[in-house]
């Protein structure tokens, strides 16, 4: 997936959501993204898994090649992403995988792959419309990786996951990326980034600002924040090893 | 009658049982939350935390046991009644937001309840939203609707607030205003019950923690005590916020949980000077 | 209720086309009779499809809600204003042709009623996908169809989710039949609205896991089609075209 120059405006929207990004994401790599809400980031996603314009409207110019046609995407708002069509959690997550013609064990094989990575294969007959919030975004995330994406493209996907699930789900990414899946992801949960992605994109008032290995442009971990508020000079250490590091004793 | 701020109301459940058909989510849970105390709910996903406060404000009803808010029966009340004592910020707020603008929507309740326009501005205000006023809520990115409900509720000035997970996909610029809102609440002798799975959050704002897990307490203990104790939070699946493990790396005195405390207690160290 | 109410008769067991096919059978039958009394032997025909599936509790109400509007207007029109021969009700001249119309025409909306409101009770929305699919049917037209017959339902999800909502702030519902009409206000512009915003959230949600992705979608549980299924839906078949083959040629010759 590449952006050359892409700037988006929503339609009706007087200024641009997305201004003049450039970048290229490969496959077997785990890319974040962060910002301020509002930042843009939702849109980069949008825009980066071809969904905009083609499903919200507006406009696009510049260039945008994606080499799939293969693109998982997770929005933020996982109570909207339920098909309606499915009374079982297996029956939605095999949804994806059977709409793309796979014969029929093999979707099964993949509901079944989904299911057991976000941890929620004992759902797997209760009624998706009354799950939990958290059981609800699992079940959500692996029912666009049971489509075995070749581009995933993740907003949030952990927001209201316990931290043990969190945790997990972020682990399960490099581990995606080694099968050969290209990941970009997007949460203001800069610690988890900080231990995941290999490259972060910082974005603000629609442009990307910074873009490079977390340490390098990650600032507002916990840990950063007390380490500056401590009168520690930049880089600010992202996580408590590194933090302990730079304490001279 | 609406409680004005200062007059927090306490909080209990006595052995409650809840189940949704066929599923079973509360099995016995028993609480009693003082007045004016700052409460944080931790457990895995369907532990039951949502089921735990939707009870408070009588959108479910227990099979078993009781729940009361101040000296009411919350069994003989209906939700807007609750509505004067219980702020309920639900977990997927923007399914809470129905009005035009988001300042018709935070002066929905306070309009109900017969008060001032006061407290609409400040909880706009607060939460950071007097820019967006009087933009639709669905024009908003969702974590904003989030702090637009949020608004909604701290503008009803009820004597209990009750959050579901108010941080959930928020920036650090979105937390530190909730932080500080819920901080100016407890000042003001409010009761605080939030759900939440961000313990560097829970850190900043509760006093004391309840771990809920498989619809029982499975932890109950001031929030001093459990954030700083590794050991405790392992077998709960938890471990400890940043600022609570940096404090034990250093051995920092007087055990810090907060990003604040921390840093204070780090005052006379000195730094190497770059991060290689 | 009007949508699909679980159960484990044999109706809601068979294969969803069977169902289907019997309340279209019933629709046409009642088109096909023209007395009153062969009308109305088709509503308890349909009052009997109700029964046997056990929802016939659960449909008589939005079956009465719906009809009962329309009873009172047929009745008014063609009892008033029909033709001789007339009764004296008190002081009004009732019709008798024109109350047999009213019948007539009010039996068959009832039998439709009856009869669609069962289909819908016993046809899970997932178990027609599934038969659709294992059929071939393109998903934009099985998805138009049962988006049809699931709207109620998710109306009902969102008007429970908004009130519940409102009352979490105060807004005062039940009470007089006029509090609760002014409750109304507050609720049908946010129902308008996330309608409208939730075509949008079910189409991005479709097409995210391939609901507008070309060729055959794969079909992983198609409801079996039994020979029983086969038989009942043969036997409307041959039910329905009698009843026309009767009205017409028998009228005719
Ligand atoms: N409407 C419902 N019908 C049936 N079961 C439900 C319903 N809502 C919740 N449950 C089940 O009840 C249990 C408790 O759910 P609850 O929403 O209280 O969990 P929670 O602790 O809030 O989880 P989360 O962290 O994921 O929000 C779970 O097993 C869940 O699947
Ligand atoms: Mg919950």
């Amino acid at each position: 997936m590449a952006l050359d120059a892409a700037t988006f405006a929503y339609p009706g929207a007087r200024t641009p959501a997305l201004l003049d990004v450039s970048l290229a994401i490969e496959a077997g790599t785990v890319t974040g993204v962060t910002g301020a809400v509002g930042a843009g980031t939702s849109t980069l996603l949008l825009v980066a898994g071809g969904f905009a314009p083609r499903l919200t409207g507006g406009a696009l110019s510049g260039r945008r090649d994606i080499a799939t046609n293969r693109i998982g995407i997770v929005f933020a708002t996982p109570w909207t992403q339920l098909t309606g069509l499915a009374t079982t959690v297996r029956a939605e997550v095999a949804f994806g995988p059977a709409s793309l013609g796979r014969p029929r064990g093999s979707v099964l094989a993949a509901c079944g792959a989904a299911l057991r990575d976000l941890g929620v294969e004992h759902l797997a007959d209760r009624d998706p419309a009354s799950l939990s919030g958290g059981e609800l975004q699992r079940v959500v995330v692996a029912s666009v990786l049971a489509m075995e994406p070749e581009l995933l493209v993740l907003d949030d996907p952990a927001a209201e996951l316990d931290p043990a699930g969190a945790d997990a789900l972020y682990a399960l990414l490099p581990e995606l990326a080694r099968r050969g899946t290209a990941v970009l992801v997007a949460t203001p949960d800069s610690e988890r980034l900080a231990r995941t992605a290999e490259r972060v994109l910082v974005m603000e008032g629609g442009r990307v600002t910074r873009d490079g290995p977390p340490a390098a442009v990650l600032d507002d971990t916990d840990v950063a924040r007390i380490a500056r508020a401590a009168g520690c000079p930049a880089p600010y250490p992202l996580d408590v090893a590194a933090l302990v590091a730079r304490v001279v004793r | 009658m609406s409680a004005a701020p200062g007059r927090g109301h306490a909080v209990r459940w006595e052995a409650v049982r809840f189940a949704y058909d066929g599923v079973e989510a509360l099995r016995g849970v028993s609480l009693d939350v003082p007045a004016g105390t700052t409460l944080a709910i931790l457990g895995p996903n369907g532990a039951g935390k949502t089921t735990l406060t939707r009870l408070l404000i009588g959108l479910l009803r227990p099979r078993a046991g009781r729940v009361s808010v101040g000296d009411w029966d919350v069994a003989a009340k209906r939700p807007d009644e609750l509505a004067a004592r219980v702020g309920y910020v639900f977990q997927h707020a923007d399914q809470q937001l129905f009005e035009r603008t988001v300042r018709r929507d935070v002066a929905f309740g306070p309009q109900r309840l017969g008060l001032g326009d006061g407290g609409v501005e400040r909880a706009l205000g607060e939460l950071g939203l007097l820019g967006g006023a009087e933009s639709h809520p669905y024009d908003l990115p969702a974590p904003a609707r989030k702090l637009v409900a949020l608004a909604g509720v701290l503008a009803m000035e009820p004597g209990v607030l009750v959050l579901d997970e108010p941080t959930a996909g928020l920036d650090r610029a979105g937390r530190d205003r909730v932080i500080a809102a819920l901080r100016r609440r407890s000042v003001d002798g409010v009761t605080v019950v939030v759900v939440s799975h961000d313990l560097a959050f829970v850190a900043e704002v509760a006093e004391r923690i309840v771990v809920l897990r498989e619809g029982v307490v499975v932890a109950d203990a001031p929030a001093g005590r459990l954030l700083g104790d590794a050991a405790a939070l392992a077998p709960l699946g938890l471990e400890p916020p940043p600022a609570a493990a940096v404090g034990a790396a250093l051995g920092l005195p007087g055990a810090p949980i907060r990003v604040e405390d921390c840093a204070a207690a780090l005052g006379g160290v000195r730094w190497r000077g770059t991060g290689a | 209720m009007i949508g699909y109410v679980p159960g484990a008769s044999a109706l809601h067991r068979a294969h969803p086309y069977t169902p289907l096919a019997i309340a279209t059978g019933l629709l046409l039958m009642a088109f096909a009779v023209s007395a009153p009394g062969a009308v109305w032997v088709v509503v308890a025909a349909a009052a009997l499809f109700a029964a046997s599936a056990g929802v016939l509790g659960t449909v008589l109400r939005p079956a009465a809600i719906l009809a009962l509007p329309t009873w009172v207007l047929l009745t008014i029109l063609h009892g008033l204003l029909g033709g001789a021969p007339h009764v004296m009700l008190g002081p009004v001249a009732f019709s008798v042709p024109g109350g047999e119309r009213a019948l007539v025409f009010g039996g068959r909306l009832a039998a439709i009623l009856l009869a669609f409101l069962t289909a819908l009770a016993t046809v899970s929305p997932a178990r027609l996908v599934e038969a659709m699919t294992a059929r071939g049917v393109p998903f934009g037209r099985v998805y138009l169809l049962v988006s049809t017959l699931t709207v109620v339902p998710r109306l009902r999800a969102r008007v429970r989710q908004i009130v519940d909502a409102q009352q979490c702030r105060g807004l005062r519902l039940g009470g007089s039949p006029l509090a609760r009409l002014r409750a109304l206000g507050p609720l049908v512009v946010p129902l308008v609205l996330s309608a409208l915003a939730e075509v949008d959230e079910q189409a991005l949600a479709l097409d995210v896991r391939g609901g507008t992705a070309r060729g055959r979608r794969t079909a992983l549980e198609p409801p079996e089609d039994s020979r029983a299924d086969r038989a009942v839906r043969l036997a409307v078949l041959v039910a329905v075209v009698a009843a026309y083959a009767w009205k017409f040629l028998g009228a005719g010759g």
